[in-house]
């Protein structure tokens, strides 16, 4: 019976091989095969979770989360000729692509495609209307800014699954976002539902209010955009900022888009792109600011000190300094800052000395980002002391050789403003209903030391370079810059300019500080006291009328006349490295209009876009939030949404005459 | 004679208890399914057939049990046997499109299930009565070939997996009525020869084989570049699913774990796994009970093959050894084979694991051979 056994031990081995083998299935690999059963049998469900809206520092909202629908089917469930032609034409599809995706999903097996996503309310009716059964929605959510480009740049944009990436949205995108809630269902093999179970409740994501205020915010966009157009500009931006708590009231960067809509071919590159804070330049004389603080602070130099301007030309190891008129003496150093002289500055530069020119560089904030809570703010840049050439320290105290962004100018500005504290700024006021406190400030300045600078600065705007950015009925302090673009492709300085104005208002007890940088402006007309200043005197104006600050001079009746020297608009220029065989350009000719007086560039564009058509109101009654917002948004009207439900009132009624920037108040009810 | 004879008790409540784990191991896999299915539309309609069934095969059970087992030492017996058993088949293979079932009114039965006893007791009648020239070619090995291998190969057509376990049992018999190794070897080649042919004439066959040993075409695809074989094998429809089937057999029983998911808390008979209450029923088992469930099945089962043995060994008369030795190996192979192919140790066969899985007649000639077996382990003492 030996074979017997052979059989006996033969059925042993098979049974103990099945043994291990349930061993290694069920006890070495139960995590893996837990894992696979789980992802098989369980669908994981989110639960959207609604995006936190953006309010101005008002409450109105800037960008705000609405419900959409989006379309899918089951491919393996229809006729994809009848299905394609039918779903094309409803949503405006091109039938042959949507009938290869649906014919691929088809052979890839998938149970499920996208016809399309975040369709309007007039296409999902209309489907609805046909009632088949394979046609599937999903909610969604569909970020709206309500403003259009209004404040682009500081909101930035969503991308289709509505992550932040740009701006605000993307930098506070983890506040904004909140929680999807989760729920686990089990399912059979076709996928029907067995059991489900709530994971996690849908977290809303918080809401943010930014210090931005909406009608500031627009007042600098208008006329930026304006001031970029007439001086045949490339870009430019506005900083206004409570000088105190660093909250930035506007922040503008032109060209522009819609963050409604995503970026398209064609589009200008640069209108994405955030000037105020993303791209650095050299500042040129509105640096003087800079130099001569530190003078004050480490020199025995007063206003008073004079200064030899050695007559307009000065002689530096390599290099001749031009001043942009000949003829400046020995002038008090108030004078060397109202007349923007670029060897004044040299020669207190001089006497500060290179050691505290960089310290007080670092101090007023620049080489380094602000911390603004902004996406891609650049550090700008400032040379570290041992790269400094022979003549760095005469082309710092001019503002060359070092680069800087407009936020940073308007940092610097408050510190003279707010009497010597480095304050950041800062666009988050609240998160949800919580109040974010503003950063501790540093001192940078003596007080004093900030009050002299502010009484020169006032200097300037009474009769110096910045005659422009006066504001009716308040004292206003400033510095203009037009400097004169380096191309690193030729390694010389070109006739296209910067042009900048950096002020404070009112100078008794400052309430805002703003910054106008006009990037790459051709010819005189866009040097900073021409080109920025009267965008300073617009939005400062609008920033005190808003703040509701007291005037701190008599209003005069009819609108003072500022006389404007021929030339002096263009003191300011940092000239550099034009040569002495090119001797001043900036003297020749002077051809705009000198004479008028303030709000006169401000006029200009409210009569041109006033006159280039007058719209009417349309009639928004009956419509949801959803069409409002998308029909205001096509016809760039600026909504200001109140309540949820159906437009039941609006303000101005339609058909009026719509101004431009006007906006329109819609009460929505159920 | 009955009262010297004693029950193998230990036999007897191992396969009582096994029907009895079978019936609710049905229910449990069952249930959700056929009430989903319109079809069936009741959570009990497998359970309460598959009740009535253990009830008529219980009966055969205890009479078979009853019934000495030398009444089947007869010519007349197995030949009729074998007879019987080919003309269901020759039926079926004209009245079912799939040559599998055979309808009575509301009862249906396999045929190829009724070849199991056929060939155990015409093996066991054969042997005995040519033990003496076991290796004579003319007069014992042809004739046997012949009408084994007609018997076969009548149950290959519908049904592989059985043929497979009819020529297992066979061989077992032969080799232990001393055939000569030589002859072994030949079976053996032949055998091998026979599955690599009925392999290789169904693509779906031949895509199970080669997923067993090389599930991600890893190999597959060095041996065959330019994806010849995996076409053929692909061309049939049935091809998608044999992986399928071994994967989420697989994912049941690792799932299980240890202590099991609870009994009726599986999730894989979710119509995830295909044939939850036949073929793969062993993998609701791992899945709902673990480790220790699945391992007790496999001891259950061990008991069942070592009380079957056991019997063999200890038998004195030729017959009842044969017998014995037949009934054991059938159901040994049918619950290996089984079970290996759950978890994915051999390519899929569709064999059900006796006394578990759902099937009237499965459950009637498994009961009917092992009420034999019982009759022969009483005599054995």
């Amino acid at each position: 019976m030996r074979r017997l056994v052979y059989l006996t031990v033969l059925a042993g081995l098979w049974g103990g091989a099945i043994f291990l083998k349930l061993f290694s299935l069920q006890v070495l690999h139960h995590q893996q095969y837990a894992r696979m059963a789980r992802g098989r049998q369980e669908l994981r469900i989110e639960i959207p979770a609604p995006r936190g809206t953006i309010f101005d520092r008002d409450g109105q909202p800037l960008a705000m989360s609405v419900p959409a629908e989006s379309v899918f089917i089951d491919p393996r469930k229809v006729d994809l000729e009848v299905a394609s032609g039918l779903l094309a034409g409803v949503l405006h599809l091109d039938r042959a692509q949507l009938y290869g995706s649906m014919k691929q999903a088809l052979e890839n097996h998938r149970g499920f495609l996208w016809i399309k996503r975040k369709i309007s309310p007039q296409e999902a009716a209309n489907l609805r209307a046909l009632h088949l059964r394979w046609i599937a929605f999903q909610r969604e959510s569909e970020r709206h800014y309500p403003n259009g480009p209004l404040a682009a740049h500081v909101l930035g944009s969503v991308d289709f699954e509505e992550r932040g990436n740009a701006g605000i949205e993307k930098s506070m995108d983890a506040v904004l976002r909140g929680e999807p809630g989760r729920i686990r269902l089990l399912t059979d093999v076709k996928r029907r539902g067995i059991e489900s179970q709530l994971v996690s409740e849908a977290r809303p994501g918080s809401s943010l209010t930014l210090t931005i205020d909406e009608r500031v915010q627009f007042m600098a966009e208008r006329d930026i955009a304006a001031a970029v157009e007439e001086h045949h500009a490339v870009s430019g931006s506005v900083v206004a900022m409570n000088p105190y708590t660093g909250d930035i009231l506007a922040l503008a960067s032109y060209p522009t888009y819609d963050p409604n809509k995503g970026p398209r071919p064609g589009e200008n590159r640069l209108a994405r792109m955030n000037h105020a804070v993303s791209v650095p330049f050299e500042p040129g004389s509105v640096y003087k600011v800079i130099t001569l603080s530190a003078a004050l602070e480490t020199t025995p130099l007063t206003p008073d000190s004079l200064i030899n301007c050695h007559g307009g030309v000065l002689r530096l190891p390599g290099r001749v300094i031009h001043d942009s008129h000949s003829g400046l003496g020995l002038i008090p150093m108030a004078i060397v800052l109202a007349k923007s002289s670029n060897i004044g500055a040299i020669m207190i530069g001089m006497q500060v000395g290179q050691q505290n020119m960089y310290r007080y560089m670092r101090a007023f904030g620049f080489g380094q980002r602000t911390g603004i809570q902004l996406p891609a703010e650049s550090p700008g840049k400032v040379r570290k002391l041992e790269y400094w050439g022979k003549t760095s320290l005469a082309s710092v105290s001019m503002g060359q050789e070092v680069s800087v962004t407009t936020v940073q100018l308007a940092q610097a500005a408050s510190v003279i403003a707010n009497g010597g504290m480095l304050v950041r700024p800062r666009l988050i006021l609240k998160k949800g209903d919580r109040p974010v406190p503003p950063a501790q400030p540093v001192r940078v300045v003596r007080p004093e030391t900030a009050i002299t600078m502010r009484q020169m600065m006032e200097g300037v705007v009474l009769f110096g370079t910045g005659r422009r950015a006066k504001v009716a009925g308040y004292s206003v302090g400033g510095k203009t810059g037009s400097a004169q673009i380096f191309d690193t492709a030729i390694g010389h300085y070109t006739h296209t300019y910067n042009g900048t104005f950096m002020g404070i208002a009112p100078l008794t007890n400052p309430a805002i500080v703003a910054v106008v940088t006009l990037n790459g402006t051709h010819g005189e007309g866009g040097f900073g006291g021409v080109a920025a200043a009267p965008v300073f005197q617009v939005v400062a104006g609008e920033a005190l009328r808003v703040l509701d600050v007291p005037k701190d001079l008599p209003e005069p009746e009819s609108p003072p006349k500022t006389l404007v020297a021929k030339n002096e608009d263009m003191d300011d220029l940092s000239i550099a490295d034009l040569g002495s065989n090119q001797p001043n350009i900036l003297e020749e000719g002077e051809n705009e209009d000198g004479g008028q007086g303030p709000g006169a560039s401000g006029q200009g564009v409210e009569v041109r876009s006033a006159s280039s058509q007058s719209p009417v109101v349309p009639n928004f009654r009956g419509m949801t939030m959803r069409a409002v917002l998308t029909e205001a948004a096509e016809k760039g009207i600026t909504i200001l949404p109140d309540g949820s439900g159906v437009a039941r009132l609006q303000d101005p009624p339609p058909g009026s005459a719509l101004h431009p920037g006007e906006r329109i108040r819609v009460r929505f009810a159920r | 004679m009955a009262q010297r004879l004693k029950t193998d008790w230990i036999l007897f409540g191992t396969v009582m208890a096994l029907v009895f784990f079978g019936v609710v191991m049905v229910y449990s896999a069952s249930s959700i399914s056929a009430q989903l299915d319109p079809r069936y539309g009741s959570s009990w309609h497998f359970v309460v057939r598959q009740a009535a069934w253990a009830a008529v095969a219980f009966g055969a059970m205890m009479t078979l049990k009853r019934t000495y087992y030398r009444k089947f030492q007869n010519p007349a017996v197995a030949f009729g046997a074998i007879g019987f058993a080919l003309l269901l088949l020759v039926i079926v293979y004209f009245a079912d499109g799939r040559h599998r079932w055979l309808h009575f009114g509301p009862v249906s039965i396999q045929p190829s299930e009724f070849a199991k006893p056929a060939l155990v007791i015409f093996l066991a009648f054969f042997v005995t009565w040519r033990a003496r020239a076991i290796n004579n070619l003319r007069y014992t090995l042809l004739p046997a070939a012949l009408s084994v291998g007609l018997l076969i190969f009548a149950v290959i057509v519908p049904d592989l997996g059985t043929a497979m376990v009819l020529g297992g049992a066979a061989m077992a018999v032969f080799f232990t009525a001393g055939l000569e190794w030589r002859y072994c070897f030949i079976v053996g080649v032949m055998a091998l020869l026979g599955l690599v042919v009925s392999v290789a004439v169904e693509p779906y066959r031949i895509a199970r084989v080669v997923r067993a040993v090389d599930p991600d075409y890893k190999i597959l695809s060095k041996v065959d570049p330019h994806g010849t074989i995996k076409a053929h094998m692909e061309k049939s429809l049935a091809t998608r699913d044999t992986n399928y089937q071994s994967e989420q057999s697989r994912i049941a029983v690792g799932d299980g774990g240890v202590l099991g998911l609870g009994l009726m808390k599986g999730r894989q008979k979710l119509m995830y796994l295909p044939e939850a209450h036949t073929d793969f029923i062993y993998a609701v088992v791992g899945e709902e009970l673990g480790l220790l469930g699945s391992a007790g099945l496999l001891a259950a089962f061990a008991v069942i093959i070592w009380r079957g043995l056991r019997a063999a060994i200890r038998m004195q008369d030729d017959f009842g050894r044969y017998l014995a030795l037949g009934v054991t190996m059938v159901l040994a192979l049918q619950a290996f084979v089984n079970m290996s192919v759950v978890v994915g140790m051999i390519p899929t066969t569709g064999i059900p694991l006796p006394m578990i899985s759902y099937g009237g007649s499965s459950l009637l000639t498994t009961l009917a051979l092992l009420g034999i077996l019982m009759n022969v382990a009483e005599h054995a003492g």
